[in-house]
């Protein structure tokens, strides 16, 4: 008996059509979402971005094109000076925000590669801000900034006088206390991120530097980072693109303000959009960021790839 | 001074004692293998030698001076790793002169030894190519390369040779012995291929479960195996061995082996060193150092159950699963068929306590 | 019950000729080995034996029957991978009784079959445990006993041993013979060891860049290999090779012949002073001893058996029996006769 004949003999290439038809199949309903949610907004939104429409008009959506002005909202958009203040600042709080996040997760990671009593322990404390609902997040920092709160206590202890900043009342420190908060929370991101990283770097190699009388330092410069660049560029691509869209946490908190000394691209697009409440142009915003930051990401893919 | 000194070397992880005790004296200059199954702590020690690990009990010295405390990079040993660990990110060039360069050498002398370096290993062509992807004899030479360019005292070396194919490996031994000659340095080679040990070594280590068993030039413990741990694991196929008791023939002294029969009489060495045994004994014999006996000769009579012909050697496989005997002829010696009458040379004889498993050496 | 044929079988992979015209019969029963260095094309046949691939030419055929496009499957041929792709969340019984339970045998025979196959392996002992608990021979023996659970027509091991320390590698092949043979089935058994094919295979097949350049009885292949290639690559040490009218041994003169092969073990040294050739290295293996020896430009190796005692630098002549020499061609191929 050598070929079984409980089994029907099924040729080769049928099975791998057979199979690709079956994988088609399974994921028809992931296709049709995606579809319903990614592409379908996209398109309507380059539709509304082409006009000059508000729901204010008395048109529904579809009636748009009655007020057609191409790309009329895209000029505009370059000569709107509070869109481009609202992206320098946002452009600043990464600026500040990653580098800040990415040291400190790589600080962080690099004392949790060893095993060290209580590390689990610490590692769930680490962790518990990313768990944390931004929103929440927000108000938490909300309460800490205020001018009678623990922020203001704690520094009191190192000062001769009672410190009473007022925190979110002012321009500046408004902005820091913002970009504290974005640090507290994302910084276990970028500490997760870059452990899985580092504890992929060959032990046998750092071992060998070492027995070839490399310091510390010197391994870490000369093999650790080189061999996680594709990591930290993943980590840092993607809390570039999470940090430009920072927005409900920072809300929560100032709301922009005071003024529009925290109002970021978002809070500016969400401001245009409930009060102005006109979606075209707001449209036209988004699609533009939707297109530089889709730009940043293929090319850091493109550099993965290598 | 490149000689090394293990002095009374224990080292624990936990519970489980990997090294118990262990004292060993290697020459300046030499080539000793550390040679043992997996898991007898043969890795354990080159890594405390070379700083990796620090022992629980007992010191290192290299020379006179005492290793306690120094760390790895500062011991100027040469380290050669089972996988090679070589720098794939790096070219290699930047493999071969790391050391240097991380020990601030000026950029002159660096360029000088480097290239020195990739001449006597023949890797001058691939300088600047990358280390990724280079085959397994290229690789060997870089990391040997690497590793030697620091002009260490003391190579160690942690089976460098499992990873590669069978055909290779007697290429790559040839190679590796004829640097050891080149560089003089102490080696110290780790390796569970008893073959690649003999071929290789001024002198053999044999360990066992985290316990020296014999030291001794290849021919040393081939010949006078210290106990049967080291007659069985020398030697391939490793010497037959069996429990017995003493037994009084008409010819003389000889051992009783139960369903092997009773084996022929023991020369006079042997029976000397048999009585220091009380009765019962295990007898060795190595499976070279058996002959077909003539019908009118005491012999054991052993039936043939698997031949292994491997090129100019044929491994006779004998007896019952349960005591299996190994006999090794030349290719093409006339096998006769049935029942083979086959007699160890008296004088190759070797027996041990029954107990302990020590050789009882002849005075 | 399996006859396995290939007839002008051809695989590329992109570029690359991975099996070159290959044929060849493996009868019923017989543990037939594939030999030759790394990326030969062993793998690939082994493969296409299996069905893992499909050939570009040729026919594979098995018991009679060309099963080219047929699946894996349905070919009722077990394989045993290098690295054995046990099931580590069950334990070793599991493991070996899953191909039954796949194809819903019935209770009884499976654990008839299962029982059969751990006592041919000598692992009834440890069914009980994970595969995380047993040693490497043990979850070998186990990878073989799925195999053998299913009763197949014939089984594969792709290089199942080159893992194992070295003296383990020497019991398991002895331990692979034996089951085998009790086993009574076909097995087509990859390796690059020289030593191990010899050891284990009825027949072997020698490849060369897919190529298959020789095929025989280890013996055969050995004593009659029909080139240099094949010479050289069995036997340890390697065969001497010397151009002809190297004078290093006194050999009968052979019209075509560009190459003299000798055995190392066909070398017969003798110490004589004044001689022109001499021992440049000399390592004692116990059973045997390896000299090295230099003669008129060329570098030899001669074994000898026990332990003679050579020193490095004597000077010794060298001589070989007529019959004990190969003559090559210029083109590898070995002269007959």
């Amino acid at each position: 008996m050598t070929l079984t004949d409980t089994q029907p003999l099924i040729p080769i290439k049928r099975a791998k059509d057979e199979g690709a038809r079956l994988g088609f199949r399974l994921t028809l309903p992931a296709q049709l979402l995606v579809l319903f949610i990614a592409v379908f907004p996209l398109l309507m939104q380059l539709y509304i971005s082409l006009t000059d429409w508000s729901p204010l008009s008395g048109a529904s959506w579809p009636q748009a094109w009655q007020f057609w002005n191409s790309f009329a909202n895209y000029s505009e958009m370059i000569a709107d000076k509070r869109l481009w203040s609202a992206l320098g600042r946002t452009l600043f709080i990464i600026a500040i925000c990653v580098p800040i996040e990415f040291l400190l997760g790589l600080g962080l990671a690099t004392l949790f590669v060893d095993d060290f009593p209580g590390k689990r322990v610490a590692y769930s404390i680490l962790i518990a801000p990313m768990m944390v609902v931004p929103a929440v997040a927000g108000y938490m920092f909300f309460m800490l900034f205020q001018s009678g709160g623990p922020v203001n206590d704690i520094l009191s202890w190192f000062t001769l006088d009672p410190v009473a900043i007022a925190w979110l009342s002012d321009r500046h420190l408004a902005l820091v206390a913002v970009m504290v908060t974005d640090i507290w929370q994302w910084t276990p991101l970028m500490f997760l991120i870059l452990l899985a990283g580092l504890v992929g770097v060959p032990a046998d190699q750092l071992k060998a530097a070492a027995l070839l009388g490399a310091s510390p330092w010197q391994r870490f410069r000369t093999i650790v980072i080189p061999r996680m660049k594709t990591i930290i560029i993943i980590a840092l691509a993607i809390r570039v693109i999470e940090c430009f869209k920072i927005f409900d946490t920072l809300f929560i908190m100032t709301g922009g303000g005071p003024g529009v000394a925290t109002e970021t691209i978002s809070v500016y697009i969400y401001k245009v959009t409930t009060n102005d409440l006109i979606w075209g142009y707001v449209a036209a915003i988004a699609l533009a960021i939707l297109i530089v930051l889709s730009i940043g990401a293929v090319w850091a893919m493109k550099r993965l790839a290598r | 001074m490149s000689a090394i000194t293990l002095q009374h070397l224990v080292k624990r992880f936990g519970a489980f004692t990997a090294l118990k005790s262990m004292d060993l004296a290697i020459a300046d200059g030499e080539f000793i293998a550390l040679l043992g199954p997996s898991g007898c702590g043969k890795s354990t020690t080159m890594n405390i030698i070379a700083g990796m690990e620090t022992p629980s009990e007992g010191r290192i010295l290299f020379g006179e001076r005492d290793m306690a405390g120094v760390p790895m990079g500062r011991r100027g040993v040469g380290f050669v790793f089972q996988n090679y660990a070589i720098f794939t990110h790096m070219s290699v060039r930047r493999n071969l002169d790391y050391g240097l360069r991380m020990t601030g050498r000026p950029a002159k002398e660096i360029a000088r030894r480097t290239s020195a370096m990739a001449e006597l290993l023949g890797l001058t062509d691939l300088l600047d190519r990358p280390a990724q992807g280079l085959s397994v004899n290229i690789l060997q030479r870089l990391a040997i390369g690497r590793s030697a360019v620091m002009e260490p005292a003391i190579f160690l070396l942690d089976e460098p040779l499992s990873n590669v194919d069978a055909a290779f490996r007697a290429v790559m031994r040839t190679e590796l012995k004829s640097l050891q000659r080149q560089f003089k340095q102490t080696m110290v080679y780790v390796t569970h291929d008893q073959l690649e040990a003999m071929t290789m070594a001024d002198r053999i280590a044999v360990m066992d479960h985290g316990v020296l068993q014999q030291v001794g030039t290849p021919l040393e413990v081939y010949n006078t195996p210290a106990n049967t741990f080291v007659a069985r694991f020398i030697g391939s196929p490793g010497m037959n061995l069996f429990t017995g008791t003493l037994t009084t023939t008409s010819a003389g002294l000889a051992v009783d082996l139960g369903p092997l029969g009773i084996s022929p009489p023991l020369a006079l060495a042997q029976a000397a060193a048999a009585q220091q045994a009380k009765g019962a004994v295990i007898y060795g014999f190595r499976p070279e150092e058996v002959g077909l006996a003539p019908p009118s000769e005491p012999a054991f009579d052993l039936p043939l159950s698997l031949t292994e012909r491997i090129g100019a050697r044929t491994i006779l496989h004998l007896g019952t699963p349960q005591a299996e005997v190994r006999a090794v002829f030349q290719s093409g010696t006339a096998i006769p068929e049935g029942l083979l009458r086959l007699a160890p040379a008296p004088a190759a004889v070797r027996l041990f306590d029954a107990g302990t498993g020590t050789a009882l050496l002849v005075a | 019950m399996a006859e396995i044929s290939f007839r002008n079988v051809s695989k590329r992979f992109g570029t690359t000729q991975a099996v070159d015209n290959a044929s060849f019969t493996i009868a019923d029963n017989e543990f037939f080995c594939l030999f030759g260095p790394p990326l030969s094309g062993k793998s690939t046949v082994l493969r296409l034996i299996l069905g893992l691939e499909t050939p570009d030419e040729g026919e594979v055929l098995i018991d009679g029957r060309v099963v080219n496009h047929i699946g894996p499957a349905a070919r009722n041929i077990a394989m045993v991978f290098q690295n054995l792709a046990l099931f580590p969340h069950m334990t070793a019984e599991q493991n070996v009784r899953f191909p039954l339970v796949e194809r819903r045998e019935p209770e009884a025979r499976i654990k008839a079959r299962v029982a059969d196959a751990a006592s041919k392996l000598h692992i009834s002992h440890i069914l009980h445990k994970h595969p995380g608990q047993l040693s490497g021979g043990e979850r070998q023996r186990v990878a073989i006993a799925r195999a053998l659970v299913r009763d197949p027509a014939a089984y594969l091991m792709d290089d199942p041993i080159s893992a194992l320390d070295a003296r383990l590698r020497e019991e398991a092949r002895v331990e692979l013979k034996r089951m085998q043979r009790e086993a009574g089935r076909t097995l087509v058994y990859v390796t690059h060891d020289q030593e191990e094919a010899m050891s284990v295979a009825d027949r072997m097949a020698i490849f060369e860049h897919g190529a298959i350049r020789q095929i025989g009885t280890p013996d055969a292949l050995y004593d009659q290999p029909t080139s240099a290639y094949v010479a050289r690559l069995l036997g340890a040490p390697v065969m001497n090779i010397l151009p002809m009218g190297a004078n290093v041994i006194t050999a009968p003169a052979r019209p075509g012949a560009a190459h003299l092969g000798l055995r190392p073990e066909d070398l017969t040294v003798t110490p004589q002073p004044g001689a022109a050739a001499t021992v440049t290295g000399v390592e004692p293996l116990g059973g045997y001893t390896v000299l090295t020896i230099a003669a008129a430009g060329e570098t030899l190796r001669a074994m000898l058996r026990g332990q003679p005692a050579f020193a490095t630098g004597t000077p010794v002549s060298l001589s070989a029996a007529p019959a004990r020499l190969h003559f090559f061609g210029p083109d590898g191929t070995r002269l007959a006769g």
